[in-house]
């Protein structure tokens, strides 16, 4: 083609797609990822229900605005694990990119860091991978957070489910870092509460390389329930040498790791009954999205979402998009839009009364056969609780 | 904690193969430090490609780890030549102390980039492998077999390299470049070809530790770091360049935490781990063995 | 200094005090970092630029200001806090100086990370203890205050590196970088003058970590005594040439820059780059952008 000719054709375009620019431009979503440094491991599981969610919604025309549908278009940066450098880039996110909306950074002291940004910038945004009780301290208006896995919460319903599968000695050991120990100081008095017996509370650094003496003196201790409220590296630790020392308490619960696809590929059968935190399953049949999304998740990604963070944060993509096939773009009418209305997700409805999650209950996972099933509560239970 | 529980023989165990992956650390690091001045900070980044190497072996044809660690070690000698050609040849003409601050840096922009390079291609979410996890009673002490093998070729490979340094002319070759670089070079020694080798056995036995944990830890492109500390606590313990000091050092530090932890409380593993460090050096700032002779 | 110099300094220091009103809210989270590395490389070289004593532990200074001005949050004024961080940090590397500088070397920089890391480990403990799981800070100085005071740490922290290049402290120190043995044959008091010098070089660190807890309103210690701050601290000083006292703050100034530049431009690969950036410098330019613009080029 000579060459004049193809800058005409070029020029006359433009000129076409300049006057359907409106309806053809993307919607720009934002959004930080600790792409680097401490959590890089937990990123991609949330990373993977964003980009999962983006081709979905714009293999099916786009995004749905009120009054149209626009492509979805992500920008997003690393935050380095840093919360000060995620507040900073939703800053830019919001004064520079001008994006349309926002979707949330990994991890609670990120979520806690920009929620002073978006409060400063009255720009809302649903939160996901946070669970502390420290969210309920921020001012409500910009930040909502889908967990039901919030300590105080964790610690009671905890007892009750070991009550119920007939604990009455339990052995603690928690790792010093926020979460562990945040649910530590709920769960004593619940277990104490429930008239369970701590026979032994540990706690542990978060790069503890063995854990031998913990779990001797937890085997001769006689405990028919071991309480690991453990990170992921610990749970792995854990797992390996209780299997070793044969710890054999029939109830075996770890806090955070046996959701993630690499703990079933290391443990197999070894890990089989072990009780998790979790509050979704694909197994729930009342949850029509759940099992969809499950199977899409595996065929495009080849391994398991994990259950706790790859849920909530496509949950949260949930949330959005229907508040703002609603709401629009508007930010005062999103934000009326997410603070009051039901929304239907993989885990079923989610209302908010204030930043929390006011519907789906604080529940507990059970890997059976390599599969994970809610044991608890009964309501939502999958499958009944097994010991080990 | 009970007495029964020091005298018992499964605690013995622990320590051994806990001692025995810090000693097989950092004897790679140890050796090229010693020969060449060179602060490897991404020599943790090594037992990572090590262990990527195990994976995806053990995921793609189902080789087990023990047998895809000389993979791991060969790719670790790949690397070591590469790096060589490319970029330490550059580094390796100024004085020791330039050497040592340059290194730092080199080394820590490509940890940054080795890191990221694997997060790029196989991302970030953990990897794990089951393999070899059946668990062995043998006089009262239970084993998993993955630790066992750990152990042993741990102590095989810190083992061969001491009797190597000692009983061969390359190993012996090693040993004079190490102690006194210069004077080496005046007895005939070829010393550039000397730091190549331990350059390249460095690279390997990180290559290969790599692939032997990739048994019992999760597997990340940012499981490094922590090795890196811990070999670096390893070596300076037992004296730079001092490699049977390095692994007696890498044993001790396998004793002291898991033992430490037996006499006091979970909660100080690592404080133990760091506080042993910290207090040998301030007593004896050149390490458990006496590194007087390492000056150029 | 000269009277030009003198007023480039001048126009410099007006223009980054100005920043606050020339640049929006994003403008400024990138000057407080640019004066937040400056202010911690700058006091890294007192003693690392000098004697060429290189700390990898840096952040555990940081970190105790940071940790201090936490725990007495809503306790004491800020003014009060903020100050007594410093004073912490440098108390505990006057208590650590003695027995830790006599350490030479790989030695001292590997105990310095190792130091760094037991007190880290430590603050973990004393939390968990405390049952202060998270620490979450309410009504903090906007980023407009913080960037001042951060300005005004890095502008102290250049007054005191150059009075201290310039004194006889100075001196003996950067004889204890050319040779430790004979500088003390000849009667410089060099475990006086690496201890002050250490200790120096905390305060200000001390003081920068307490303002950078009220940036992040968060408290964790994974975070702030995180071992790849002080890596970066010795990265900027290199990379500006330690040796000489505008290196920390050409260094700290570059490297703020070119990571926002590759970040912002290249978010896959800026980490990347940065790493190539490292390795360049090093191996090309290994006096720094001091030593290259010093020595022409043959």
């Amino acid at each position: 083609m000579h060459r004049r000719t193809f800058l005409a054709l070029g020029v006359a375009g433009a000129a076409l797609v300049a006057g359907a620019a409106h309806a053809a431009d993307p919607v720009r979503i934002g959004f930080s990822i600790a792409q680097t440094g401490l959590f890089a491991q937990a990123a991609p599981s949330q990373m993977t229900a964003y980009e999962m969610w983006r081709d979905e919604v714009n293999a099916a025309g786009g995004l749905d605005v009120g009054s149209e549908q626009r492509a979805i278009e992500f920008v997003w940066y690393d935050d380095e694990s840093n919360p000060t450098k995620a507040a900073q880039i939703y800053e830019k996110l919001i004064t520079d990119d001008k994006v349309d909306l926002l979707l949330a950074p990994w991890g609670t002291p990120t979520h806690l860091a920009v929620a002073g940004t978006l409060e400063k910038y009255g720009f809302p945004m649903v939160g996901n991978t946070a669970a502390s009780v420290a969210i309920r301290q921020v001012a409500p208006g910009n930040i909502w957070f889908p967990t039901s896995a919030i300590p105080d919460k964790i610690g009671p319903a905890l007892a009750a489910l070991a009550r119920s599968t007939g604990v009455t000695k339990a052995a603690i050991i928690a790792n010093v870092l926020p979460f562990s120990q945040e649910n530590l100081e709920y769960l004593v008095p619940a277990l104490g509460a429930e008239g369970i017996e701590v026979v032994i509370n540990e706690s542990y650094p978060p790069d503890i390389a063995d854990m031998t003496t913990l779990l001797t003196a937890i085997k001769d201790s006689g405990a028919d329930g071991v309480i690991a409220l453990s990170y992921p590296a610990d749970s792995f630790l854990y797992m390996g040498q209780a299997k070793e020392i044969g710890v054999a308490a029939p109830f075996q619960f770890l806090l955070v790791g046996p959701t993630i696809a690499a703990f079933a590929d290391a443990f197999g059968p070894v890990a089989d009954n072990v009780v998790t935190l979790g509050h979704w399953s694909p197994h729930q049949a009342a949850w029509g999205r759940a099992k969809p999304f499950y199977d899409a998740y595996v065929l495009s990604f080849g391994m398991k979402p994990d259950y706790l963070d790859t849920a909530l944060a496509y949950m949260s993509c949930e949330i959005l998009q229907q508040a703002v096939a609603k709401a629009g773009l508007d930010k005062d009418a999103l934000r009326a839009t997410i603070a009051s209305e039901t929304f239907d997700t993989i885990n079923g409805p989610v209302k908010f009364d204030g930043v929390e999650n006011a519907i789906t209950p604080t529940a507990f996972l059970q890997l059976q056969g390599g599969e994970m099933h809610l044991i608890w509560p009964a309501d939502v239970a999958t499958a009944a609780y097994k010991p080990r | 904690m009970t007495m029964d529980l020091i005298a018992s023989p499964q605690l013995l165990f622990s320590a051994l193969v806990l001692g025995a992956g810090y000693a097989l650390v950092g004897l790679g690091l140890n050796l090229v430090y010693g020969t060449m001045r060179l602060l490897n900070v991404g020599h943790g980044d090594l037992v990572m490609l090590g262990a990527y190497v195990a994976f995806w072996c053990f995921a793609l044809t189902g080789l087990p780890p023990p047998l895809a660690a000389p993979l791991a070690a060969a790719l670790g000698v790949l690397l070591a030549e590469a790096l060589h050609r490319g970029l330490l040849h550059r580094l390796l003409g100024a004085g020791a102390e330039r050497i040592e601050a340059n290194s730092l840096l080199v080394f820590f922009g490509l940890s940054i980039i080795v890191q990221n390079l694997a997060a790029l291609a196989f991302t970030a979410s953990p990897r794990a492998l089951r393999t070899l996890d059946d668990v062995v009673h043998v006089a009262g002490v239970a084993m998993t077999e993955s630790r066992i093998v750990i152990l042993l070729v741990a102590l095989a490979v810190c083992g061969g390299v001491l009797i190597g340094l000692r009983a061969t002319v390359w190993g012996l070759a090693i040993k004079a470049v190490i102690d006194n670089g210069r004077a080496a070079a005046v007895v005939g020694v070829d010393v550039p070809r000397v730091r190549r080798l331990a350059l390249w056995a460095g690279f390997a036995i990180a290559g290969l530790a790599g692939a032997l944990l990739a048994m019992v830890e999760q597997i990340g492109p940012f499981m490094g770091f922590p090795y890196t500390i811990a070999a670096f606590v390893v070596i300076i313990l037992g004296g730079l360049g001092r490699l049977g000091g390095g692994v007696v050092a890498g044993l001790l530090l396998g004793f002291v935490q898991v033992y430490g932890v037996a006499l006091t409380a979970p909660t100080f593993s690592s404080m133990l781990l760091y506080g042993t460090f910290v207090a040998v050096l301030l007593l004896r700032p050149q390490g458990l063995a006496r590194a007087a002779r390492i000056r150029s | 200094m000269t009277p030009r110099a003198g007023i480039a300094a001048g126009a410099a220091l007006a223009l980054a005090g100005a920043v606050p009103w020339l640049v929006g809210p994003y403008g400024l989270t990138i000057a407080l970092n640019a004066a937040m590395w400056v202010a911690l490389t700058v006091s890294w070289s007192i003693l690392g630029g000098t004697a060429a004593y290189i700390s990898l532990g840096h952040v555990a200074f940081y970190g105790l200001g940071a940790y201090v001005v936490v725990t007495s949050w809503q306790v004491l004024p800020l003014v009060v806090a903020v100050p007594l961080g410093g004073l912490v940090a440098g108390a505990f590397a006057l208590t650590i100086g003695w027995p830790v500088l006599r350490v030479r070397g790989p030695y001292f920089v590997i105990l310095t990370l190792g130091i760094a890391e037991l007190v880290k480990y430590a603050v973990l403990n004393v939390e968990a203890a405390l049952g202060a799981s998270s620490r979450l800070l309410f009504g903090v100085p906007d980023n407009r205050t913080l960037y001042l005071a951060t300005l005004g740490l890095a502008v102290l922290a250049i007054i005191v590196a150059a009075l201290v290049r310039r004194s006889r402290l100075g001196a003996g120190l950067v004889a204890v970088r050319e040779d430790e043995v004979t500088a003390e044959t000849i009667g410089v008091p060099i475990g006086r003058y690496k201890v002050f010098a250490f200790a120096l070089s905390a305060v200000i660190p001390g003081m920068v970590g307490g303002l950078m807890a009220l940036r992040s309103a968060y408290f964790e210690p994974l975070q702030v005594f995180n071992p790849v701050i002080s890596f970066t601290i010795v990265t900027m000083a290199v990379v500006g040439g330690a040796a000489d006292a505008r290196g920390p703050i050409l260094g700290a100034l570059l490297l703020v820059v070119v990571s926002e530049l590759l970040w912002a431009n290249a978010p896959q690969g800026y980490m990347i780059a940065l790493g190539v950036l490292l390795i360049g410098f090093v191996v090309f330019a290994p006096g720094g952008i001091t030593g290259a613009l010093a020595r022409p080029r043959p």
